[in-house]
């Protein structure tokens, strides 16, 4: 799939694959091939550094951008799947178990989203919105690190919790303040990374954690911008407004001191060198759990309570204002 | 109240703490915050201003101490006249000081809630309250007094997915509507019509996730009743 602000750069691409078919020994296509790499270059550049918060958004939602299962297969040697809720079934939306990550050799309990490959597990795995026997399975295993005393790694990628009738029936609002209860008092580093969409309590019920990364072109926002454009704007298709009144850049959220760090992509996003954002971020994820391995679980519960507890922004009369 | 039919009104925040608590016991705490429209989003400041006009209130949050039968508690109350009673930074702080409140003098926790969920024009500070309403609980909940959680219409969203369901005890208003997602959301996306009845507080007991339903005129004679099993 090719976004529309990409096209200059698909063409280019097109162009010069078409003149290397042609070239030959021809020194002067071989001129003009390497007189539109420079432009290409140039293009990327120019339309990657200058990406609207919307574009962004479409970024994050690209279908061949790196999502859980990339990161799964590339990052670990081993993961040992656990399912299910025991309570009512197994969300494929939601996937978690035990994990040895390749940077470190690191043992954690590593959960996700997941979004599929294709139509088909895209489909089983409902776009990567989860029903509240997905967010049970992530308090199940939540726990299961405590107990354990593993850290944790959670891949966020979510538009959002589901919003579905048998959803509603089984407590999805209970199911993922469970999840954020859960999460508030586990004794172990909990090391969260948005990979792609955070949208809505249904990304917050698995990044309410130690350390946040983003990757440059996540999102993370109280409502989808085209729900929120329907809302204000009276019209969904207003939703490059909404996604920049909302403030939901990686950029936006460390600036507003709600992650720790914005994890570079390759130029032109993850999509386009997919192998080296992954790696990137294994890279991270080994530097963070090497960082906060020593860390005692008092302190990290004292430290995540803190975090949590002074975000907001308002004005108080006794002068006492929040940040 | 309707007389008729005795479908439950929409209740205001200071309505709510006179029908709950022992007549001029109750005690405002944190009175004078205001929010921020720290994102510059759209006409949320003006939309404030009318509210804090329309409802005298300075948020969608009232909260302090009072007695219930001569029990002292720590009472948040949602007020959806503000906002819809909205959870933004002031909402998220009130509760999460009242739940502090609370702990620290250990006192039994009611919160009445009436909110369309996160407050959307302060982008993700609304959707980290839910966070920040959390860890609150989180260490309240250790201790070994109750959390009470009253649901009236309608609650939805980000407060239903943070405090307003992390009680001991869940009460709702008869007929309120009470959810994460919306009806019409949800039939908009699924293009499935709902059944009679759905999200209403009579489906969430029916589905296990409310503990009572209780009439309004009877709802404070229903937490002495509680109150009155506590040590």
């Amino acid at each position: 799939m090719i976004l529309d602000f990409e096209r200059p750069i698909k063409d280019f691409e097109e162009r010069i694959a078409e003149l290397r078919r042609l070239a030959g020994s021809s020194q002067e296509l071989r001129e003009e091939i390497s007189r539109l790499e420079d432009a290409l270059g140039a293009a990327k550049k120019r339309i990657y550094s200058n990406l609207s918060p919307y574009q962004r958004v479409q970024v994050a939602r690209h279908p061949e951008r790196p999502n859980f299962r990339a990161y799964r297969d590339a990052l670990t040697d081993d993961f040992y799947e656990l399912s299910g809720d025991r309570l009512f079934g197994d969300d494929p939306a939601v996937r978690g178990g035990f994990a040895r990550l390749r940077h470190g050799g690191h043992n954690v309990v590593l959960i996700g989203h997941d979004k599929g490959t294709d139509v088909k597990s895209r489909v089983k795995g409902n776009f990567g919105m989860a029903h509240p026997e997905g967010y049970r399975k992530v308090k199940r295993l939540y726990e299961l690190a405590a107990r354990l005393g593993m850290p944790t790694v959670v891949l966020v990628d979510t538009p959002g919790a589901f919003a579905g009738r048998e959803a509603e029936e089984r407590g999805q609002a209970w199911a993922i303040s469970a999840d954020l209860m859960a999460l508030a008092t586990i004794p172990v580093p909990v090391i969260s990374v948005i990979i792609g969409e955070g949208c809505s309590g249904g990304a917050l019920a698995m990044c309410a954690a130690d350390y946040v990364g983003m990757l440059e072109n996540s999102y993370l926002s109280v409502i989808a911008p085209e729900a929120c454009a329907s809302i204000i704007f009276r019209d969904a298709g207003r939703a490059a407004e909404a996604a920049e009144a909302l403030k939901l850049t990686a950029r936006d959220m460390k600036t507003h001191g709600i992650v720790d760090e914005v994890l570079p992509e390759p130029l032109g996003g993850a999509h386009n060198e997919p192998e080296a954002a992954v790696e990137a971020v294994g890279k991270s994820l080994n530097r963070v759990l090497s960082g906060l391995a020593d860390t005692d679980p008092e302190t990290l519960r004292e430290v995540r309570y803190e975090r949590y507890r002074r975000i907001g922004a308002y004005a108080s009369e006794n002068g006492l204002a929040g940040r | 109240m309707c007389p008729h039919c005795e479908f439950h009104y929409p209740l205001s925040a200071p309505e709510r703490v006179r029908l709950l608590t022992d007549r001029g016991s109750f005690e405002e705490r944190d009175e004078g915050m205001f929010a921020e429209d720290s994102l510059g989003f759209d006409d949320y400041g003006e939309k404030l201003e009318r509210a804090r006009k329309k409802t005298g209130l300075d948020d969608a949050a009232l909260s302090g101490t009072g007695t219930i039968g001569g029990r002292r508690v720590a009472l948040a109350v949602l007020d959806f006249r503000f906002i819809g009673g909205s959870m933004g930074s002031v909402v998220g702080e009130k509760v999460a000081r009242t739940v502090e409140l609370a702990g620290a003098e250990e006192l039994p926790l009611v919160v009445v809630s009436a909110s369309g969920g996160a407050r959307m024009f302060e982008g993700v500070y609304s959707l980290m309250q839910m966070a920040k309403t959390s860890v609150a609980l989180s260490r309240y909940v250790e201790g070994s007094w109750p959390y009470v959680s009253i649901l009236t219409d309608p609650t939805f969203g980000g407060v239903t997915a943070s405090f307003a369901t992390a009680a001991d005890v869940v009460i709702a208003e008869p007929g309120a509507r009470i959810g994460f997602t919306g009806a019409r959301v949800i039939e908009q996306t699924t293009r499935e019509r709902l059944p009679e009845g759905f999200q209403t507080a009579e489906f969430q007991r029916d589905h296990g996730m409310v503990d009572r339903i209780v009439h309004r005129l009877t709802l404070k004679g229903d937490l002495e009743r509680l109150l009155g099993f506590l040590q």
